[in-house]
């Protein structure tokens, strides 16, 4: 029997844990606050090494708490960052996407910086500016960077967060081998998305919605081996998925993989989320990185990579690009279902709707449809952010549960 | 076909570009046998965009006639945005290399109209470099290369351009 109005409104019957209330998916002031609290605290993926490879390349980076970034590799071959704003009239430094500056120079007043950071020039400094100001007060901003697990680019806005490598913890051991040699990007591109960040990060986090997918029930569900990938939460909200055999040549025009992984078992698949809004996905032949910059409550652009080996033969390469595009390409199989997916809860839980709740109730001893994956993500969520996902507003009367679950309220309690 | 006549040429060149835009509404009608109808079993079809931030060419999707065969076949076995297309061309440029066979370049944009109330967004710009033959009972396409400028394809579609 379908629901009244006031039956919709009840709270799951599920422990706190285990559902979340969708405000945190459309209310503006949330999501200026994860914008502060979550995303200018952690470390995200600007670019890969390899999209800046010769001394003074750059490449510019929109960052999810809303900073415009320029990455920038020095004469001394380390790569730095910087706010692209010139600080006197607040201009766009570099407006195209990647380049190659030794001198990086405003357009507007041609003031210049060198890729340290430092300005080397203000024009006619001394008749402006007298003894009252000079290059040594008109630095850039730095923002931390670090390079690392595949050769990413990663940059945090906080100076004093803890290093990327306390960040990730252990939570990359399960690629550590695959990740160990030189990568290349050979794909890229974004899409703009009318969700929630957090949604697309769920997709990457569940795999349940493999009922979506026509070609992942056909060469994974299908197959032995599915229902014993498990998930494994780490500290700071990052989790993984074990690798299974995927059998590619279940769909009818697709094959078994040519090319492999080195430290991959052929047609292996390992996944790992990291807070609060990347994936590192190598399927078999091919790693895709997800990196997610949300734009607003409801409006979120994916950065989407495809790396191969920097030591691809030119077949080898056309092979990756090839088994990249039969899925994941943006005519591929399974991005497009993805995307729709997404596109569709950002539709359905958009502000007035009167959207409630999402549920992550599955527990299947954390295996490959248990939701444990997104439960793990939220808690982080709610500890970073001083707010209950199931209430962020303290207003929702959950202490009146009719939860017949009598575990703890544990986000990973079937672990 | 009389390729030797006073108006012979004239009339292949409008052969060539019937065939263009015959390959553009046989997609946008969803008529795939009809499309394939038009494409030589020599096919080939590519589609690649060039990324400035990579700073590399990228190849989006690629196939050969049984290849296209199997992703219309499967296209009822996928979720898939049900908005219609309407694809654009214009033909800038015919090259004959002999009397038979020719390189086309086209314009192409390619619009998007949604099912609930009909609104249409640009959704792609590019060109599209086309092999054809008017070799036999009818022209065909015998390889069709589209470049596309726009590499924001929002939540991505199943059928290809």
């Amino acid at each position: 029997m379908a629901k009244t109005g006031d039956q919709w409104h009840e709270k799951p019957n599920f422990p706190d844990t285990h559902f979340v209330d969708t405000r945190i998916y459309t209310e503006e002031d949330l999501f200026r606050e994860e914008q502060e609290k979550i995303f200018n605290k952690t470390w995200i993926i600007a670019c890969h090494e390899s999209e800046v490879p010769n001394a003074f390349d750059y490449r510019t980076f929109h960052h999810p708490g809303g900073a415009e970034l320029i990455i920038v590799r020095g004469e001394d071959m380390k790569v730095r960052s910087f706010y692209n704003i010139c600080p006197h009239r607040g201009n766009t430094l570099l407006y195209d996407p990647v380049g190659n500056a030794k001198r990086i120079t405003c357009i507007f007043h041609a003031w210049s910086f060198d890729t340290k950071g430092a300005c080397t020039d203000i024009s006619r400094a001394k008749q402006g500016y007298q003894e009252r100001f000079c290059t040594a007060d008109a630095s850039l901003r730095e923002v931390r960077a670090d390079t690392g697990y595949g050769g990413f680019v990663w940059v945090n806005i906080d100076d004093a967060a803890p290093s990327l490598a306390e960040f990730i913890g252990p939570s990359m051991d399960l690629l550590n081998e695959q990740l160990g040699m030189d990568l290349e990007v050979f794909h890229y591109h974004k899409a703009v998305v009318n969700t929630n960040y957090k949604l697309w990060h769920d997709t990457n986090s569940e795999f349940y919605h493999d009922y979506m997918h026509y070609f992942n029930r056909a060469t994974g569900m299908l197959q032995p081996g599915y229902f014993d990938r498990k998930y494994t939460g780490y500290p700071n909200g990052h989790a993984s998925v074990g690798s299974m055999s995927i059998k590619y040549d279940a769909y009818d025009g697709s094959a078994e993989r040519g090319v492999g992984w080195p430290g991959l078992a052929p047609g292996g698949w390992i996944l790992i989320d990291i807070f609060p809004g990347m994936t590192f996905n190598l399927r078999t032949s091919v790693l895709r990185m997800d990196t997610a910059i949300p734009l607003g409550p409801n409006k979120l652009i994916i950065e989407f990579r495809g790396l191969g080996l920097k030591s691809d033969t030119p077949a080898q390469r056309a092979e990756r690009i090839r088994d990249h595009n039969v899925i994941w390409g943006p005519f591929g199989r399974n991005l497009h279902e993805d995307l729709l997916g997404v596109h569709g809860q950002g539709k359905a839980m958009a502000e007035r709707t009167d959207s409630k709740w999402v549920i992550h109730g599955r527990e299947e001893n954390m295996t490959i449809h248990d939701e444990g994956g997104m439960r793990h993500f939220y808690a982080e969520w709610g500890r970073r952010m001083g707010r209950k996902p199931f209430d962020p507003y303290g207003d929702n009367k959950v202490g009146d549960s009719k939860s017949n679950h009598n575990k703890a309220s544990s986000p990973l309690a079937a672990e | 076909m009389d390729t030797t006549g006073k108006f012979a040429n004239a009339a292949a060149r409008v052969m060539a570009t019937e065939l263009v835009y015959r390959s553009c509404l046989t997609l946008d009608a969803l008529d795939f046998p009809a499309y394939l109808a038009l494409c030589d079993t020599r096919y080939h079809y590519l589609i690649t965009a060039y990324s400035p931030e990579i700073r590399k060419e990228m190849t989006w999707l690629e196939h050969n006639m049984a290849g296209m065969q199997l992703l219309f076949k499967n296209l009822p076995k996928h979720n898939s945005d049900h908005a219609r297309l309407s694809r654009h061309a214009c033909v800038y440029t015919i090259d004959f290399t002999d009397e038979l066979n020719a390189n086309v370049v086209s314009g192409l944009q390619v619009y998007r109209t949604t099912l609930d109330g009909g609104a249409t967004e640009l959704f792609a710009v590019g060109k599209m470099y086309d092999k054809v033959t008017l070799g036999g009972d009818v022209p065909l396409l015998v390889e069709r290369h589209i470049k596309l400028d726009t590499r924001m394809l929002g939540i991505g579609f199943h059928i290809p351009f």
